[in-house]
Order: structure tokens, then sequence, then C-alpha cells
């Protein structure tokens, strides 16, 4: 089936630092290899959709009020997403996405949002509100099998305890925690992170990688993507994994 | 103590003085730390300080209204070079104060970065307080755009004096029921212009009112998120305008405001809302129409701000762009201009610039039309490559030159117009390697 069908919810409150690119960038990397891909929208007080019927669910980040206005929304949500991920549903989690289905965040006023507890990890804000973990962030992944460094930008107040499958190890910024070692979480099904940008610009093998696992969720063939001409997006990572390693 | 802090200021501004350094910054970082952060306490300022801060157009406002005081016969003191945060202004007022700190003056106009507003003005007693807009522009210094907000609402809350908001920026409007108490908050609005749109052209924020979480509801767009706006829950947006700019034609360009009609030199919508907060802070001190035509149509700027060069025979714009808002801005005079041209965008990621650069994301490139060639450049030349191929444009007809002197010669090796984007600290190496160009193969400056 060369089609994959994604939910893209709370769009118009969740989308910092070009989060919504990375739908963009999965929309062009589908059409270049003539994927058809469908993207609906989810927002507060939408009618509930049937969410086991998406191949991908993507939440990116937003700021603290934000995230106060959608948790009310997201629980009414929690059975829909849990059900989808148990069936197979690949869920992409940027930021503020990641934390909500943690089991809680507390935010740098102290105030708890429960999270869906999809997964064990949990997260508190930093009160001090200049302590944030803000920079570029470079982390080395084995998800494809292959070692792979990714390059992105994070800015969270949030510290992210608890994670058992992180997405990498950290080799510049910050991760999950100030000066941790470990950046997101990872699932063969989910890939949340801290990292934006967006995380998936200059990236290509985090977006064929999400592309392949959608396609093939229900059958038992590997698709192999046809290679698409990535320079530009592997001199962008270069360029900086060359400045911030100092290579 | 303070005698001898002001001395020690004095000395560190005549040292760069003698050196011929700019005295911009430093002076007041030095006594930044004397002072365990209080630098703008010790001055004794007996005028009426105005402030202007917001995302977009602080630097134009404030001259304005500097220039409205001047022409009325006031003595005026004015952050010209921009030097926005407590340190810059300590230097400032380090520069025209007495040995006791005294400021002799009829007014202080101080252009003021967004997050520096509560920490200067809990030092120095502010009169008026005027505030443009609030756009995502260097959000990894400030924190989130709310953190920020919520700072110079935590300001307001005790504040009296007069506030001055953009009425049609929600994310302005909301600082005027900080304080329930002030009876001098008063809006500027605008009605909607020939390109004011139904539904939002540009990504951007503040699209839910702060007070109760329902979506704003919206009349019209100006441009990103700047409209007439209104909570249809708890009323929000539901004020009576100080100033309105009404009649805005920008292809002359005029609009009028409290029954004058204006013509600026900038034909841009937003240059209109700047005009109009000038215009309000005019009606507020009693500053005649005559004044304030002769401030408004003669303002112009020369910075980097549709600033046109020839390269040779072919024409070339350079625009600045710190954020999508002015970056969308660009590319809409670009597609309302006929025939083919090209694209030179240089994107940096200083410290000044916010070394974040996934704003570029939030600009919308779909709308291209007949660019025929783009070409990037700057510290972060892949980025904007990137986003722009990712926008669905050939990839083949881009171009990536980090080094801006190559990009420059890469830009004028074709015919046709020109476009150039820079971001802030871009700019300025843009302008010199288009200057260089044409020293070197002819052209003009204008």
């Amino acid at each position: 089936m060369n089609k994959i069908k994604i939910l893209h919810m709370y769009a118009d409150m969740l989308d910092l630092y070009g989060d919504s690119g990375n739908i963009e960038i999965i929309s062009y990397r589908c059409k270049m290899r003539g994927i058809e891909c469908i993207v609906d929208k989810y927002s507060i007080d939408s009618e509930q959709p049937d969410f086991s019927s998406y191949d991908l669910i993507y939440i990116g980040g937003g700021a603290d009020l934000e995230q106060q206005h959608i948790s009310e929304d997201l629980q009414k949500c929690g059975d829909g997403i849990t059900a989808a991920y148990k069936n197979g549903t690949f869920l992409f989690l940027i930021c503020g996405g990641y934390q909500l289905m943690g089991k809680h965040y507390r935010d740098a006023d102290g105030v708890d949002i429960p999270g869906l507890g999809l997964f064990d990890y949990y997260t508190i804000a930093e009160p001090n509100r200049r302590k944030r973990c803000i920079g570029n962030v470079v982390i080395r992944t084995e998800f494809t099998g292959k070692t792979v460094d990714i390059v992105g930008f994070e800015n969270h107040g949030g510290q992210t305890q608890g994670v058992k499958t992180p997405l990498g190890s950290v080799l510049y910024g910050h991760g999950n925690c100030t000066k941790s070692s470990h950046e997101g979480y990872f699932e063969k099904n989910v890939i949340a992170t801290y990292m934006h940008g967006p995380c998936l610009a200059k990236n290509p093998e985090l977006s064929d990688y999400i592309i392949g696992y959608c396609l093939d969720r229900d059958s038992n063939e590997k698709t192999v993507l046809n290679d698409l001409d990535d320079k530009l997006e592997k001199d962008c990572r270069q360029v900086m994994i060359d400045r911030l390693l100092n290579k | 103590m303070n005698g001898i802090l002001i001395i020690i200021g004095k000395l560190a501004v005549a040292i760069l003085r003698l050196f011929k350094r700019n005295a911009g910054n430093l002076p007041g970082i030095v006594l930044w730390h004397l002072t365990g952060g209080k630098c703008c306490k010790m001055f004794r300022v007996s005028c009426p300080i105005i402030a202007v801060t917001g995302t977009n157009g602080k630097t134009s406002v404030t001259n304005c209204i500097a220039q409205l005081f001047e022409r009325s016969g006031k003595k005026i003191i004015i952050n010209k070079e921009g030097n926005n945060l407590d340190t810059g202004i300590c230097s400032l007022l380090l520069r025209h104060c007495s040995f006791t700190g005294k400021i002799d003056a009829d007014y202080l106009i101080l252009e003021t970065d967004e997050s520096h507003v509560p920490v200067v003005y809990s030092q120095l007693k502010l009169e008026t307080l005027v505030v443009l807009n609030f756009f995502r522009d260097q959000l990894d210094r400030n924190g989130e755009m709310e953190t920020l907000i919520q700072k110079i609402n935590g300001f307001c809350k005790t504040f009296d004096g007069n506030l001055l908001l953009n009425g049609d920026d929600p994310n302005t409007a909301r600082l005027g029921r900080a304080n329930p108490n002030n009876k001098n908050v008063r809006y500027f609005h605008a009605e909607p212009y020939a390109f004011a749109t139904k539904t939002i052209f540009e990504a951007s924020e503040g699209r839910f009112c702060p007070f109760c979480g329902e979506p704003l509801e919206y009349e019209y767009y100006q441009y990103s998120h700047i409209g007439k706006f209104k909570c249809g829950k708890c009323g929000f947006g539901d004020y009576v305008p100080y100033i309105t700019a009404e009649k805005i034609d920008l292809e002359k360009p005029v609009f009028t405001a409290d029954g004058h009609e204006y013509s600026p030199k900038l034909n841009s919508i937003y240059n209109i809302y700047n005009m109009t907060a000038v215009a309000g802070a005019a009606k507020l001190y009693g500053i005649g129409h005559k004044i304030t035509d002769s401030v408004i149509s003669e303002y112009t700027v020369n910075n980097g701000r549709m600033e046109t060069f020839m390269l040779g025979d072919r024409r070339t714009t350079l625009n600045l762009a710190k954020n999508p808002v002015g970056a969308n801005m660009t590319l809409r005079v670009m597609n309302e201009m006929r025939g083919e041209k090209e694209l030179l965008f240089v994107l940096n990621d200083n410290v000044a610039d916010g070394l974040d650069v996934s704003w570029i994301w939030d600009i919308n490139f779909s709308v291209f039309e007949r660019v025929a060639r783009v070409i990037t450049s700057g510290t972060r030349a892949y980025d904007i490559a990137v986003r722009i191929k990712c926008s669905d444009y050939p990839a083949e007809n881009i171009v990536v030159r980090p080094d801006l002197d190559d990009a420059v010669t890469e830009l004028a090796a074709t015919d046709g117009r020109k476009f150039v984007i820079a971001n802030y600290t871009a700019v300025q190496p843009t302008r010199s390697a288009l200057k260089r160009y044409i020293e070197k193969h002819g052209g003009k400056h204008e």
C-alpha cells in the first residue's frame, strides 16, 4: 500500500521552533517517491477521530500555557491514542508532545499536568526559568541498525527522568536533563525527542525510518525506499557537526 | 557611593572615546557588575521617560517620537544607536549626566528591549510605555514568548502610567488588563487595508484568548496575527480605540488618523502601524498635527530595510528579516512584482540572532512566483537551502555559497531583478559585500 495517513495533533497550539516543518518534510519526501501522504489535523474539541486508523500520530512542542490548555483535551484522547500505539501506530513526539506521553509534567510554577502515562518517564520543569537547556544538540543513534549522528536544537526547562530506552547518546548539548548523557525516547514505533529545528530537517534517516515503518505497518514485507538526493541535508548536518564537535 | 560609581562610569566612557571606540554598552556593563545588576538606579531623572518596546519597529517609533518633541523645541535624550538593554541605557545616561547623576533634559525617549522593560523601569520612573507587537524573535535568548509577555505583564500590574498598546495584537493588548486600576490604558488600531484577509496567511502565535483559552475570532487579519480580534467568551479585544488609522492606501501611500491625512514615505502595513503609534503618542502629549505630519511624512530608513543597490544594471532590493513576519513581508513584495527574479537569502546564527534558526520554517515559501534561482549564504546557508527545497522548490535551482562575496558574485552573474533577505547580524556584512561588488564591477548604491 503506497499511502500513509498522518494525524497532526494540536498543530495550532503546539508548534514551537519550526515543529510543523516535520510534517512538511515527511510530506515532501513521500511526494518525491510517489507515496500518497494524507495529513489530518486534530485540535481541541475536534470530533474524536479513529486514532488507530492512522499510521503516524505527530505532536509538537508548546509553551507552558499552551500545554496547560491542551492537557485536559489530551486526556479525552487517552484511550484512543493508547489503543493506536498498541495497534502499531507510530508516535512521533517533540518536546511538549514527548513530555505529555509520560506520567506527568510539572511546570515551572509547580503545577502538575497529568500525562497519558503511555511510558514510564516523567518530567519536572526547572523552577528557575532562566536555567533552561538551550542550544544545538548532536546525538549518536543506532535506530537504523547503523550509527547515525543527528543534529537538532533544544530549548526546554523540563527535566525528563526515568527513560529506559533513549533515542541516542549526547555528543553535544544537554539531552533529557541538564548535561545528561542521553536524549529522547525510542521504541520501534515511537520516537520522542527534545530536538526542534525542525528535527527532521537535516536528518533524512529519521524521516525515512518513520516513512518506512508506516508503509510496512500492515504488511510482512519490508519496503525499500528509493534514495533521494539528500546532499543539501547531509552537508547541512555535517557543517554543524564539524563546528560543534570541533572536527 | 553613587558619585564614585558615576566617576568610574564616565572614566570608562572617556577612555573608550580616547581609543575611538563606541561607548555604547561597555561602561554600563562595568557599572552593572559594580552595582549588582542595578546599573540604572544611581541616576536622578526628574523629567518624564517614554519607553518604546515590542519585537518589530522599536527603532523607527522611538526615533519618530523623539522627533515630535525635538521639533516642539524640547531637549530630549534618546538611545539612537539602539543600545536598548539596561547596560546600554546606563551607558547613555552616563554620557549625559552630571557628576551627581542628574539628568538635564525635558524628555528621555528610550527604545527598550522587551525583556529589559521590568529591569530598567523598576529603577527609573516611567511615565509612558508604548508596546508595538510581540512576535517570535530571538526566542532562545528570552525563553519562550509567553515568559516574556508574563515578565512585562508583571511590570504592568503595578504600573499606573500611560500604556499605549497595539490593540490589534492580542499578545500586546492583553497587557491592558494587567492593572485594572490603571485609568491610563489606551489602544491604537488600524482599519483593514487592501491586502487584509479573512483567514490567517502566515504562521503565527497568539491565536487563543490568554484569559479563557477560547480561539479568538478575527474580523480580519492585516498580517500574521495582527488584526481585528475578539474573544467571543470573555470579550477580550472589545475596547474603544484611542486612535485609529483609516482610509489606508499603500499605493500612494496615505492614511488618516484623528481626522488628519498623513503621507508616510514607506508603503508597508507595518509602517502604518508604527506611524499610528507615533500619532497616538503625539495626541497623548498634545503635539499638533503640523509637527506630527512633518515627522511622519519625512521618516525613512536606510539600513538594510528595503534598500536599493544597483549591481551593474541589475536592480537589487535588500531587506532585513529578523523573523518570519519580516521575511514573509519581503516575499510578498517580491511576488507582487512582475517578471522573473532571483533571491539571495543570507542566514546567520550569531548570538544576537538567537542561536536557533528554526524560525525559517515559519516562512511561507510556497508562495514563490517566478523565482528563477535562489542563492543562500551566511553561517547557516545550508539550513535555509534545505528549508526552501522542502517547500517544493526545485533543488537544482538552489545554489549554496556560504561566503558572502561569492554569493553576491553568483547573484550578479545573471540578468534581471534581484532580492536579498538577510537576518539581523547578516545585514551589515551583506551591505558591505554588495558595496564591494559595486566598487569592483560598477553600479550604484542609492
